[in-house]
């Protein structure tokens, strides 16, 4: 779907940002870590066309994002800003939505049901009408995921998808990357909740000062104790308490720590 | 000594019908870590404006009931006044930097300009400010430039430069890195153990569980309990409440295994390792 | 960081010299050419002037300003020269376009005036740190409030820039064309303005109450970190610039 060649790129006068990086993402969901300043937002961004590659390409299925503009990728590729102040503009949650449809020319009446579907899925179904900023931060994120999602790309790139979520708003988030993997879509994210990540992500990239240093399922990225400690990147807590218990194999989610310690009990029993 | 007293407060903002918070009473002891939890509209940022005169002093709206801070009512004296007993961090650190001075040492200033302060005091009350949030070799650099954490450590050091009893924080880590979240967590961690008061809303389960002394968990605006981590996260209704315990808690629950000697479930890695290393061998 | 200031950090007795002192030099750079109006003296202080930028290591930096000056003023000369009212000797003639003395003096003493303001404020502006005449300004009793909005104007306003960008590129994600001719930038930019506006009130309001738990609006009397800027110059240098300014009008009453 998306191929980096040989990508390196750095701001006007800046050090080098991302230097020689070579990536092929298949449809496998893919969540990228590291600490901020490792460049994750900058990747997103020459995805999305936003920037263009000092060195090195990038091709969107057969589009070279060279020779395209952030817009005309838009019917093609969904970026959800972290921030959504920074991307409400409508005063009504409906319009809001309906904003990216009709810019990538879909009609009214389309644009209209994608949206609704989008916010069905992110469950501000009940506030078409409502103001976009008498939301709460938790709710305005979602309806920024709305917006993207009416969309309706083939890939989707969400940053930080679950700060300020508290349990029940990272629920929803998880249905939506679930129902979005069922309709075969790339799902990409840039995260720092590392347990979100292990959990929904089936692939995970560990990007560190401008490289991409580490690359697989997440169950090998999180047992790399070592290079994981040298990008400064916590693994999941279930792989954390795995580890001080001394068990072998890689954990990533309490489901899996939990069946592993039954059998512990069972044997020790026997 | 206790440094905190919350008396049956009612509070409804202006132009809203339902009460954000409602007969909140409870105690806090000088030196304690409090972490308030509770799902989003809880009451948790209402609460921490609430304990620093922000609210009703600059929300207005209905006001019923009395919380002192270090002996003051909040309701009977200016933020001012009361910022000298207890200060406030928020989540953004952005927006907490004035953008009116051109170094962090200037920056961490302001307030006691603010209050009067004579100079050599506050070089003093400065300095030690930022030795204790680790941020002296940041001196001279623009508070602009500086990384979400250490922005943050900044907004810290420039409360607790003007010396109050008590620090309310509210969410300061929700827009850091896990990097960030521990550097500030650890400061305030040193903070608590010099004997200031900390109050703390926090949606990382994680770190409530491992930092703080006792936790208030709220909901729909009414307290719901105030116990330790151990007590809190062992109850069986949590869910209920839109909060989901750390990890461990979970993982010993489900295997039924609890700390030893009490009726507890570990809340932290150390406590999990050694509550389920017994099992595991 | 980015600085909306002119500020230019050198080494100069200029750059020593206290804010007050500098708005001293205004007041007497406006003064005396109008109480003395002659050609002659307002050439002195636009030389002045220009001399002290030069001392101050900073005329570099104030020459493009000046050059913006300057093309305004060829309309006065041009103006003046060809229609002030009053104009009777023939200087110069290009074509049908005839230029006369009177127009022309009265340019160049406009031209002159303006070169000596400009180059005073400049001299202000060039070798003084905003925040340095903010709090010399505050500690004379300017209201601290109105001193704080001055500032963080400086600083706050960059960041506003860069929020704009950022703010630009999630139009650009959703299929927003930006690029392109007058009207589809136009158009552009009509959905960047939500969310700057409101942002910047969502952050006033949460720098309103950092500020005020930062004892903001506290009663009483306030301190400053730095000490004054004062050097063993500033009260002569004040108290002289003040004097010529009475000379000046001394003189001007008496001839």
């Amino acid at each position: 779907m998306i191929r980096v060649e040989n990508l390196t790129f750095s701001y006007p006068d800046g050090p080098e940002v991302l230097s020689d990086i070579n990536l092929d993402f298949d449809m496998r969901s893919t969540a990228i870590i590291g600490q901020n300043g490792a460049g994750k937002t900058t990747f997103a961004k020459l995805l999305k066309g936003l920037l263009k590659p000092f060195i090195g390409d990038i091709y969107i299925g057969d589009t070279n994002v060279r020779d395209t503009s952030a817009a005309m990728l838009a019917g093609k590729i969904g970026l959800v800003f972290q921030n959504p102040n920074d991307q409400i503009f409508k005063s009504r949650v409906l319009d809001e939505v309906m904003f990216g449809p009709l810019n990538i020319k879909l009609d009214k009446q389309t644009a209209r049901k994608k949206a609704i579907e989008a916010l069905k899925i992110t469950g501000l179904a009940d506030k078409l009408e409502v103001n976009p900023h008498d939301l709460s931060l938790s709710e305005k994120k979602l309806l920024c995921m709305a917006s993207v999602l009416a969309m309706d790309t083939d890939i989707f790139i969400l940053d930080e998808p679950t700060i300020a979520q508290d349990h029940t708003g990272k629920e929803t988030i998880r249905k939506i990357i679930q129902s979005l993997k069922e309709r075969n879509k790339l799902v990409m994210t840039i995260i720092h909740d590392m347990d979100f990540a292990a959990e929904n992500f089936e692939r995970i990239i560990v990007f560190n000062g401008g490289k991409a240093i580490l690359d697989g399922d997440a169950s090998f990225v999180f047992g790399q104790k070592d290079i994981l400690q040298q990008a400064r990147v916590e693994a999941p807590a279930a792989a954390r308490l795995a580890e001080e218990l001394g068990l072998a194999g890689t954990f990533l989610t309490e489901e899996e720590l939990i069946k592993d310690l039954r059998q512990c009990g069972e044997r020790a029993q026997l | 000594m206790t440094k905190i007293i919350a008396d049956n407060l009612k509070y409804k903002y202006p132009l809203s019908d339902k009460l954000a918070l409602d007969n909140i009473s409870f105690k806090v002891e000088k030196g304690e870590f409090i972490g308030i939890i509770g799902a989003n509209k809880a009451g948790k940022s209402t609460l921490c404006q609430a304990l620093t005169g922000l609210v009703p002093h600059f929300y207005k709206g209905a006001y019923g009931g009395k919380v002192f801070v270090d002996g003051l009512e909040v309701k009977e004296h200016s933020i001012a006044e009361i910022s000298l007993k207890a200060g406030i961090v928020f989540q953004n650190p952005f927006t907490q930097m004035t953008g009116s001075k051109m170094t962090v040492y200037e920056e961490i200033a302001f307030g006691l300009e603010n209050l009067g302060i004579a100079r050599e005091e506050m070089q003093k009350q400065i300095d030690h400010a930022m030795e204790l949030m680790d941020i002296a070799s940041l001196k001279e650099r623009n508070p602009f430039d500086l990384s979400g954490g250490q922005m943050q450590r900044l907004a810290i050091a420039s409360i607790i430069a003007m010396n109050p009893e008590i620090i309310v924080l509210d969410e300061p880590t929700s827009q850091l890195d896990p990097e960030g979240s521990e550097e500030v967590f650890l400061a305030v961690q040193l903070l608590s153990r010099q004997g200031v008061t900390v109050i703390m809303a926090e949606h990382k389960m994680e770190k409530v569980a491992k930092y703080c002394d006792r936790i208030l968990l709220l909901y729909n605006g009414e307290i719901i309990d105030f116990d330790t981590p151990g007590k809190i996260f062992s109850r069986d209704d949590l869910k209920q409440y839109g909060v989901v315990p750390p990890i461990f808690t979970s993982v010993c629950r489900e295997l039924g295994v609890k700390k030893s000697g009490t009726d507890e479930y570990p809340v932290t890695l150390e406590e999990a390792r050694a509550a389920l290393g017994r099992k595991v061998k | 960081m980015k600085q909306i200031s002119l500020y230019a950090d050198r080494n100069s007795f200029v750059h020593d010299l206290d804010p007050i002192s500098k708005l001293y030099y205004i007041l007497f750079s406006i003064l005396v050419p109008v109480i003395l109006p002659s050609i002659s003296v307002t050439l002195i202080c636009s030389f002045l002037s220009i001399i002290l930028l030069l001392l101050a290591k900073v005329f570099k930096k104030a020459l493009p300003v000046f050059l913006l000056v300057f093309i305004v003023l060829i309309t006065v000369v041009i103006i003046q020269g060809l229609f002030r009212p009053g104009n009777e000797t023939i200087f110069l003639k290009i074509g049908p376009a005839v230029f006369y003395k009177e127009g022309l003096l009265y340019a160049l003493k406009v031209t002159l005036r303006v070169t000596d303001i400009v180059g005073a404020f400049l001299i202000l502006v060039l070798t003084t740190k905003p925040s340095d005449l903010v709090e010399s300004l505050v500690r004379r009793g300017l209201s601290p409030r109105i001193g704080y909005v001055v500032i963080s104007v400086f600083q706050i306003i960059p960041e506003m820039t860069s929020t704009m960008s950022t703010i630009m590129d999630a139009q650009r994600a959703r299929g927003l064309e930006t690029e392109g001719n007058l009207i589809t930038r136009i158009k552009a930019f009509i959905p960047l303005l939500g969310p700057v506006v409101l942002g910047s009130l969502v952050n006033t309001k949460e720098r309103a109450m950092a500020l005020e738990v930062r004892g903001f609006n506290a009663q009483g009397n306030k301190t400053f970190l730095n000490e004054e800027k004062t050097s063993v110059l500033s009260k002569p240098i004040q108290l002289g610039l003040l004097l010529i300014v009475v000379m000046a009008f001394v003189w001007r009453l008496l001839t």
